[in-house]
């Protein structure tokens, strides 16, 4: 057998079991989940008949699922601007050359690491309309307590705060390392000119860093579709008051392991699975653009 | 002057990043009186750590405490040893159709696994495995991720090492467990350490596989133990510090691989 036969077959040993593995529980899954699409079937039973594309229609005439899309939408768009925003800034002010940098750096980091499941409840505490400690400090600038768990008006902000401040390390160190890529000397050159630090930003850190920028922005956006467990655990395992935290993941979860409408739950599913598709295109798209252009 | 406008906003930033876990902590440890205040402070008058005990009592935190950990641990165990096995393939050796399998497992991170619970659930429920430790497990013991670090590591490793391991008649296996592995300790150390949090906070997966609490995780125990206790404070804060303690440690020991690992991973 010729050196080469070896070596493959040697190679197709190493990587068999971890490629059975996700054969079985990736791979087969997404088309498995794209067929039961098609068919009513409540899993437990033996009668699956097949329906064609009446799930789909039968979701998109749902006010229930129009809801989870627009409040999904809606927190997309407030979240990922909100955390994005928030990170450039600290992640700017950790780079100057500051001390207790790996402190300030690994404080941002523990809401990251930490189960939503424990921070959830944090949070119900804090936004508590008793004796919450949102509605204390608020009082202390004269605003009235709020109804924060209660009152659906203020669900997706809720769910914004929370989200913002689960992700603020993870963005925050992406930008840091993007900024560290910066070489000096643009900034060097800049000071022999006298440019403002506002001026510096716009003209060197902004363009330079707009790489992890477009990066970020859709790894927060593919994120930020698949919202639900903050929803969840806020609101005591309910989707809010009125369903105004009810989030396109959290339908899903309802429709399958509720009404065990598996045809539904699926039929949601990807829709989820396709908007988040478009946006991975979009990233690999861009970051070629952006990569060859920089 | 100019340091101040820096710190300002850094102190500020923290303490919204850091408030709800003091705040976690202060509650955990006061009086029910003290907890139901109008105006809150933050430390206790009187110091009640008994509410540990009793949220402790009154849910078996110890077993879903060694639920959690137990399923962490194989689940980063195994995926370290069969990602390593595969990433070394990829990055290491040239074999007939290596493009294209490594496409195909590579495509695969695109898909939410969120999208996948339905039919993974299916497939457990065939198998037998609802409310079980394989059910619980075993759809987990790989992530192509591992794989991905691990091969642009290996990649970057210099031919000379690989070539004295053959000269020396190793194996491919002999050569990744015995010369590879050993100089590669900051990679394995970050893709553990991501495996294990990831492993640990898992909470949808286990709520729909796990039907008894014997089979519970800190998380999904914490929510059972949240909605039965509903509001007594004190003791829902002091399970969620026993909840969230482990990993603080966990990430304060390996804060240096796991920073630098997602900043390697988001920048590539």
């Amino acid at each position: 057998m010729s050196y080469r036969a070896r070596r493959t077959i040697a190679a197709y040993f190493m990587i068999l079991p971890a490629f059975s593995l996700t054969a079985v529980f990736v791979m087969y899954p997404i088309v498995d989940s794209f067929l039961i699409s098609f068919y009513k079937w409540d899993m437990l039973s033996v009668s699956k008949p097949f329906v064609g594309i009446t799930n789909y229609i039968y979701i998109f005439q749902d006010p229930l699922f129009l809801q989870a899309l627009s409040n999904t939408v809606l927190y997309v768009v407030s979240f990922v601007p909100c955390v994005i925003a928030l990170g450039l800034i600290t992640a700017l002010l950790l780079n100057q050359k500051i001390r207790f940098l790996t402190f300030f750096r690994s404080a941002m980091f523990i809401p990251y690491v930490t189960s939503l499941a424990a921070t959830g409840i944090i949070w119900q505490w804090i936004f508590n309309d008793q004796f919450g400690l949102l509605n204390y400090f608020l009082g202390l600038f004269g605003v009235s307590a709020q109804n924060w768990l209660n009152d659906p008006q203020w669900t997706l902000f809720n769910m914004v705060v929370m989200g913002v401040w689960q992700n603020l390390g993870y963005v925050t160190v992406i930008f840091l390392a993007g900024l560290q890529g910066i070489s000096r000397e643009y900034y060097e050159a800049a000071a022999v000119d006298g440019a403002a630090w506002w001026h510096k930003f716009r003209m060197i850190t902004f363009p330079l860093l707009s790489p992890t920028t477009y990066f970020v922005l859709i790894l927060t956006t593919i994120d930020a579709f698949k919202v639900f467990l903050q929803v969840y655990v806020l609101y005591g395992e309910s989707p809010g008051p009125n369903n105004s935290g009810m989030t396109l993941l959290y339908y899903m979860f309802d429709k399958g392991f509720n009404d065990y409408h598996m045809g539904y739950a699926t039929a949601s599913a990807y829709v989820l699975f396709m908007i988040i598709f478009i946006f991975t295109l979009a990233q690999m798209t861009l970051s070629r653009r952006v990569h060859y252009e920089g | 002057m100019r340091n101040l406008f820096i710190y300002i906003p850094l102190v500020i930033i923290a303490l919204f990043v850091l408030g709800p876990f003091i705040w976690m902590l202060s509650t955990s440890v006061k009086p029910n009186g003290e907890v139901l205040s109008v105006i809150p402070h933050l430390i206790p008058r009187r110091w009640e750590f008994d509410n540990y005990a009793k949220a402790f009592a009154s849910s078996p935190f110890l077993l879903y405490f060694w639920n959690s950990f137990f399923i962490s641990f194989v689940e980063t165990a195994v995926d370290l040893t069969i990602g390593a096995m595969a990433a070394y393939a990829f990055a290491r050796i040239d074999f007939i159709g290596k493009r294209a399998l490594f496409l195909v497992l590579l495509a695969t991170i695109m898909v939410p696994g969120e999208v996948l619970l339905i039919p993974n659930y299916i497939t457990i429920t065939n198998l037998g495995w609802v409310n079980s430790y394989q059910g619980l497990i075993v759809p987990w013991l790989v992530s192509v991720f591992t794989i991905f670090l691990m091969r642009q590591y290996f990649l970057s490793l210099p031919q000379e090492l690989f070539d004295a391991a053959e000269m020396d008649g190793c194996g491919p296996l002999r050569t990744l467990f015995r010369i590879v592995l050993p100089v590669s300790k900051p990679i394995w150390i970050t893709a553990a350490l991501i495996k294990f949090v990831g492993a640990w906070n898992s909470f949808l997966w286990v709520l729909v596989v796990a039907n008894s609490p014997s089979l519970y995780t800190l998380p999904v125990g914490l929510i059972n133990f949240s909605s039965n206790e509903g509001t007594v404070y004190n003791q829902l804060m002091a399970a969620a510090t026993f909840t969230v303690i482990p990993l603080v440690i966990l990430f304060a020991v390996g804060q240096r691989y796991f920073v630098e690992g997602i900043a390697r991973a988001g920048i590539k």
